[in-house]
C-alpha cells in the first residue's frame, strides 16, 4: 500500500471540492427529501467518476458500480457508500491499484464504505450464496468505466434472480420474518428502527426484489410515498444526531420533528406509523401472494395430469354466509352481495379470525368499495360478528389490520380515527393507542371464561382508551364516547351503562389497590359504589388484567395481580349482599299454553317457528313512542312443547345442529298444565339462526325430533359424520371450557354453569352428558355472545331434589372433561 | 453513611415520599416486593376455592443518608408508614462503606 500516492491530482479537485460541496448541500437547507438524496448521490457519482478516471489505466475491462441504497441513488446524509469494483480478471494488479485509489479517499473523508472487488462471475456466485448481496445487486447502477461490463452483470443478475425465485423468495421471506422478530414492528414502537423493523425500509426493499422476480407484485398504492416518508425521517435523524443511526430514539423525536417542519413529535410518529402500516400491509399481502403462486406451481403438474390438462379449479369451502375459504385465504362467495349486505365485512372478518386465516386483499378492497353503511343501531348480527371478531384471540390482529388498511374500521367506528396511529409517549406502553386497544381485546378473549358477559368485556376492552386524544381525563372523555358507540352498536340501555362504567373506571382497581389502604372499609365502600354490582366488578377485574397485559411487560406482575385480586375479593364480599337476578319462572304466554296443551293431548312434540317475536301488549305497541327500544335479537323464535320425558334437551339441540341451525339463546322449563289435565310438559323457547341460507320448515324439524325422541334417529352418529366430512381447520385456540357449580344460587335445584367456545352441536353434547350423568334438567338458560356460550343449567336428581354438594362437583367435573375431550 | 431500608405497605408510599422530601432527602429507590413477617401466611376462601396467601405485596424503600441523620430519618419513615395494624412492615439500617455518584465521580457524603 506504500505505493499509493495520496496526493494525486484528482484529489485537489476531488475530495476537497467534494467534501465542501457535500457540506453545503446538507446544511443549506434549501433542498430536502428526494431532491437532496438524488443531489447527494449525483455529487458523489461525479466525485467517484473523477477518482476513477484519474486511477484507471485503460477504459475497458473495469467499471465502478453502485449497489444497494446508493444504487437506487438515495443517499441519506450518513448512508454507507455501497460500491462494487467490477473487472474482467485480465489485469488483477491494475485493479488492486485502482481499488486503493478509490477506497482511500473515501475512507480519508470519514465516510462509511461497503466495498468489494469482483469479476461478474464472482459477483453472481457470491449473490447465489448470500441473499443480502443478491438484493444489493438488484439495484446495481453504473457509475464509471466499462458500461458494457456493468450492463452484462445487471442482465445476468436479474435473470438469475428470476430463475431462482421459487427457491430464493422463501429464503427472503424467512429473512424478513426473522428480522421482524428481532426488531419488532415499526408501526407501533415508541423507539422504532426505521430500517430493520417490520414495515421499515428493508421491507420496502424486499418488496422491490419480489417485484423484480416477476412472480408477484405488491399493492402499490401509497408504497412509494411511504418509503419516501421514512427516508425523509431518516435524513432528518442523520442530520440531527450526526450519526448513521436508524433508531428513532425518544430523545431525538422533538428535534427530528422540527427538522422536518412538523408540529410536534406526535405528528412525526403518526407519519412514521402510517408509512409503516402501508409497507407492512403490502408485505403481508405480497408474501401471501408469493406463497400462493409457489404452491400453485408445485401442484400444477399433478392437477394437470388428473384433470387431463384442464385448468385447475381452486377448492372453496364455506365459512359463513357469503364467505368462503380459498387457498388459505378468506374470500367472498360468488353469491355474496356486499352492496346489499352491510354486515358482510364484519361477518367475513369474524369468520377469518375464527378460522385463523387472513382476509384476501381482493375481498377487503371489494368490501371497501361496495359495502353500505350499517343502520343505527346496528342489527343484532353485526354486533354478534363484531364480538366474535374481537373474541378470536391472536388472529384478530391481522384481520383488524386488513380492515383498517382499507378504511373499513373508521367507517364502522368513526371514533377510531382519533386513536389511529396515536403514539403513547410513556415508557410503560409498548403500542400505539389503537393497537393497544386491539391487544387488550386479544388478552381479554383469554379471560372470557371468568365473566358472565364476555361480550361486554370484549367491547369494553376495545373502547377503554377511546377517549385518548381528547382534552382532559381520557376515562371521562372515553365514557361519553363509549356510551355513544355501545348504543350505536346496538346494546340495550343496561348494557350500555355497564360498558360506560367499565370505560370510566378502567384504572380504578389498579390505582386503588396499589395506592389505597385495603384494610380501610371506606376504600372498599368507595370502589363498591363506583362499580355498582358483582357482575360489573367481575368484568372490571378481567378488563384491568387484560389492559395491563396489553400495555407492556412492566405493567402487570404477580405483585400487582395479588393486590388487585385482594381488592376485588373485599369489594365482592361487600357487594355479595346484592344477589344476582334469579331467572325466575317467566309467565306462560297464551301461545305457549296452547302448544303445551296440544303436546299433552297428542303425546308428541309440537313446534312453532316465528320470524318475529310476539309484540308485548301495551300502549307503546306501535313502537313510535320511544326512539330506542330494546334492540332486536338475532335469529328467529322457535317454540317447542314436549311431554316431560328424559332426553329432551339433547334431542332438540341435536336436531337443530343437524339442520345447521345455531342456537343463540335457549330457555327450557317444565310447566304444569292447567287444572284438569294430567302430566307435565317441557316448554322450550329458543332463538335460532341459520348458519347458511334460509330456515328449514317446522314440519321437517318436527319429524326429525319425533325420531330423535323415540331413538330411531342416531344424532350423535349423524353429527360425527358431518364433522368428518369437513376438513379440520387450525382456527383459533379458544380458552378451555369451564364448568362450575354456582354456590347457593337456588334452593330448588343445583345450578351448573358452563362457559365454552360456541361450536356446532355444543348444546347437544352438554345435554347428553347431563342425561348420562343421571340428572334431570329442570330449566336451562343458554346464551351465545359472539363466539362464547354462557349457559346455566338448573338440574336435580331423579327425585327432583338438588344434588348433594360433592355429587354436583363430580357432575360438573365430568361435564368439563367431556367438553374438553 | 447508612443505608436505610423500609419494607412497608404499598399504599403508604406517597406519605413516606412526602415525609422524606420534607426532611430533605432527595433520592430514594423503590421496589415492588413480596414477603411476610410475624403475620405469616393466611388462608383465604375466594370464589369457592381455598388458597393460601403466603406472600403479601409490599413496597421496599431504600435511602442512603449520613450517619447523623439515620436515627431521625428512621423515625420519620416509621411515623409515615404506621397504620397500627398487623403487616405495617419494618425499617432497618446498615452501615455503608462507600458511595459514588456515577456522573461526576464524587465519593462519600458528597455523592448523596
Amino acid at each position: 500500500m506504500a505505493s499509493v500516492n495520496v496526493t494525486n491530482q484528482a484529489q485537489d479537485s476531488g475530495p476537497g471540492g467534494y467534501a465542501a460541496a457535500r457540506l453545503r448541500l446538507l446544511t443549506e437547507g434549501a433542498r430536502s427529501g428526494p431532491p437532496r438524496r438524488a443531489a447527494l448521490a449525483a455529487l458523489t457519482d461525479q466525485w467517484l467518476t473523477e477518482l476513477f478516471a484519474a486511477g484507471a489505466q485503460q477504459g475497458r475491462g473495469v467499471s465502478l458500480v453502485a449497489v444497494g441504497g446508493y444504487g437506487r441513488a438515495e443517499l441519506s446524509p450518513r448512508s454507507d457508500l455501497d460500491l462494487l469494483l467490477l473487472h474482467d480478471g485480465s489485469d488483477p494488479k491494475g485493479v488492486a491499484a485502482l481499488a486503493d485509489r478509490l477506497w482511500y479517499p473515501v475512507w480519508d473523508l470519514g465516510l462509511a464504505l461497503d466495498h468489494s472487488v469482483r469479476t461478474p462471475a464472482e459477483a453472481r456466485k457470491t449473490a447465489g450464496g448470500d441473499l443480502k448481496v443478491q438484493l444489493g445487486l438488484l439495484d446495481a447502477r453504473h457509475i464509471a468505466g466499462d458500461l458494457g461490463l456493468t450492463t452484462s452483470l445487471r442482465t445476468a443478475v436479474l435473470a438469475d434472480w428470476r430463475n431462482q425465485a421459487p427457491r430464493r423468495l422463501p429464503q427472503l421471506r424467512d429473512l424478513c420474518a426473522e428480522r421482524a422478530e428481532r426488531a419488532g414492528e415499526l408501526q407501533y414502537l415508541l423507539e422504532p428502527d426505521l430500517k430493520e423493523a417490520r414495515g421499515g425500509l428493508r421491507d420496502a426493499t424486499a418488496l422491490r426484489a419480489v417485484a423484480a422476480s416477476w412472480l408477484a407484485d405488491a399493492p402499490r398504492e401509497g408504497l412509494d410515498e411511504a418509503r419516501r416518508r421514512l427516508l425523509d425521517v431518516r435524513d432528518a435523524l442523520h442530520l440531527t444526531t450526526g450519526r448513521a443511526t436508524d433508531r428513532l430514539a425518544l430523545q431525538e423525536h422533538d428535534q427530528v420533528a422540527a427538522e422536518l417542519g412538523l408540529l410536534d413529535a406526535d405528528a412525526l410518529l403518526r407519519q412514521v406509523y402510517e408509512a409503516a402500516r402501508v409497507i407492512s400491509y403490502a408485505s403481508d399481502v405480497t408474501w401471501r401472494e408469493v406463497g400462493r403462486v409457489l404452491r400453485s406451481r408445485a401442484v400444477r403438474p399433478r392437477l394437470r395430469a388428473m384433470l387431463g390438462g384442464g385448468k385447475p379449479v381452486p377448492e372453496r369451502s364455506p365459512l359463513a354466509e357469503g364467505v368462503v375459504e380459498q387457498e388459505g385465504e378468506v374470500v367472498l362467495a360468488r353469491t355474496a352481495r356486499p352492496e346489499r349486505d352491510p354486515v358482510l365485512p364484519l361477518r367475513a372478518a369474524a369468520a377469518a379470525a375464527q378460522a385463523g386465516l387472513p382476509l384476501s386483499l381482493h375481498a377487503v378492497r371489494r368490501l371497501a368499495a361496495t359495502v353500505r353503511p350499517l343502520p343505527t343501531p346496528w342489527p343484532a348480527e353485526a354486533r354478534e360478528q363484531l364480538i366474535t371478531l374481537l373474541g378470536s384471540g391472536r388472529p384478530t390482529v391481522e384481520v383488524w389490520e386488513a380492515l383498517e388498511a382499507e378504511g373499513l374500521i373508521s367507517r364502522l367506528l368513526p371514533d377510531w380515527e382519533r386513536v389511529r396511529c396515536r403514539p403513547q409517549r410513556n415508557a410503560v406502553h409498548l403500542w400505539t393507542v389503537d393497537r393497544h386497544l386491539i391487544e387488550t381485546a386479544v388478552q381479554a378473549s383469554a379471560l372470557t371464561r371468568r365473566v358472565s358477559r364476555p361480550d361486554l368485556l370484549l367491547v369494553a376492552a376495545l373502547l377503554h382508551d377511546i377517549g385518548k386524544g381528547w382534552p382532559g381525563d381520557h376515562s371521562v372523555a372515553g365514557e361519553t364516547i363509549a356510551r355513544d358507540v355501545a348504543a350505536r352498536i346496538g346494546f340495550d340501555q343496561r348494557d350500555v351503562a355497564v360498558i360506560a362504567t367499565l370505560v370510566r373506571r378502567h384504572l380504578l382497581l389498579v390505582e386503588t389497590a396499589t395506592r389505597r389502604d385495603l384494610d380501610d372499609p371506606a376504600t372498599v365502600r368507595a370502589v363498591a359504589d363506583a362499580v355498582g354490582s358483582q357482575s360489573t366488578l367481575e368484568l372490571l377485574h378481567a378488563l384491568t388484567e387484560a389492559d395491563a397485559l396489553a400495555t407492556g411487560p412492566a405493567a402487570w406482575s404477580s405483585w400487582r395481580a395479588t393486590l388487585v385480586a385482594d381488592l376485588v375479593k373485599r369489594v365482592s364480599a361487600l357487594l355479595s349482599g346484592d344477589e344476582p337476578d334469579d331467572p325466575g319462572d317467566a309467565a306462560t304466554t297464551a301461545e305457549q299454553e296452547r302448544l303445551a296443551l296440544e303436546a299433552a293431548a297428542t303425546g308428541g312434540p309440537v313446534l312453532a317457528l316465528r320470524a318475529q317475536p310476539e309484540q308485548p301488549a301495551g300502549p307503546d305497541r306501535s313502537g313510535t313512542g320511544e326512539g330506542r327500544g330494546e334492540p332486536e335479537p338475532l335469529g328467529v323464535e322457535l317454540l317447542v312443547a314436549v311431554p316431560d320425558q328424559p332426553g329432551v334437551l339433547p334431542a332438540v339441540a341435536g336436531v337443530l345442529a343437524m339442520h345447521r341451525l345455531t342456537v343463540r339463546t335457549a330457555e327450557l322449563r317444565a310447566v304444569s298444565l292447567p287444572d284438569g289435565v294430567d302430566g307435565r310438559v317441557l316448554l322450550l323457547d329458543w332463538r335460532v339462526a341459520a348458519e347458511y341460507g334460509s330456515l328449514p320448515q317446522a314440519a321437517r324439524l318436527r319429524s326429525d325430533l319425533v325420531r330423535a325422541l323415540d331413538g330411531t334417529l342416531d344424532i350423535a352418529a349423524r353429527l360425527a359424520e358431518r364433522d368428518a366430512a369437513y376438513p379440520r381447520r387450525r382456527g383459533v385456540v379458544p380458552p378451555p371450557p369451564r364448568v362450575t357449580v354456582a354456590a347457593a344460587a337456588s334452593r330448588l335445584a343445583t345450578v351448573i354453569e358452563v362457559r365454552a367456545q360456541d361450536a356446532p352441536g355444543l348444546l347437544f353434547r352438554i345435554g347428553r352428558a347431563l342425561e348420562d350423568a343421571g340428572v334431570r334438567v329442570r330449566s336451562a338458560h343458554v346464551s351465545t355472545l359472539g363466539a362464547n356460550a354462557v349457559d346455566a343449567f338448573y338440574v336435580t336428581g331423579p327425585e327432583g331434589a338438588p344434588l348433594p354438594g360433592a355429587e354436583a362437583v363430580t357432575v360438573a367435573g365430568r361435564l368439563e372433561r367431556t367438553l374438553r375431550g | 453513611m447508612k443505608l436505610i431500608t423500609a419494607v412497608v405497605k404499598p399504599h403508604r408510599l406517597d406519605e413516606i415520599k412526602e415525609a422524606l422530601q420534607a426532611f430533605g432527602v432527595h433520592g430514594l429507590t423503590v421496589t415492588e416486593a413480596s414477603g411476610y413477617g410475624r403475620q405469616r401466611g393466611h388462608t383465604e376462601v375466594y370464589r369457592g376455592a381455598e388458597y393460601t396467601v403466603d406472600l403479601v405485596p409490599k413496597i421496599r424503600i431504600e435511602v442512603l443518608v449520613e450517619d447523623d441523620d439515620a436515627e431521625q430519618l428512621i423515625e420519620v419513615i416509621v411515623k409515615a408508614a404506621r397504620t397500627g395494624k398487623i403487616g405495617d412492615g419494618k425499617v432497618w439500617s446498615v452501615p455503608v462503606e462507600t458511595a459514588v455518584r456515577v456522573r461526576t465521580g464524587e465519593r462519600g457524603p458528597d455523592a448523596l
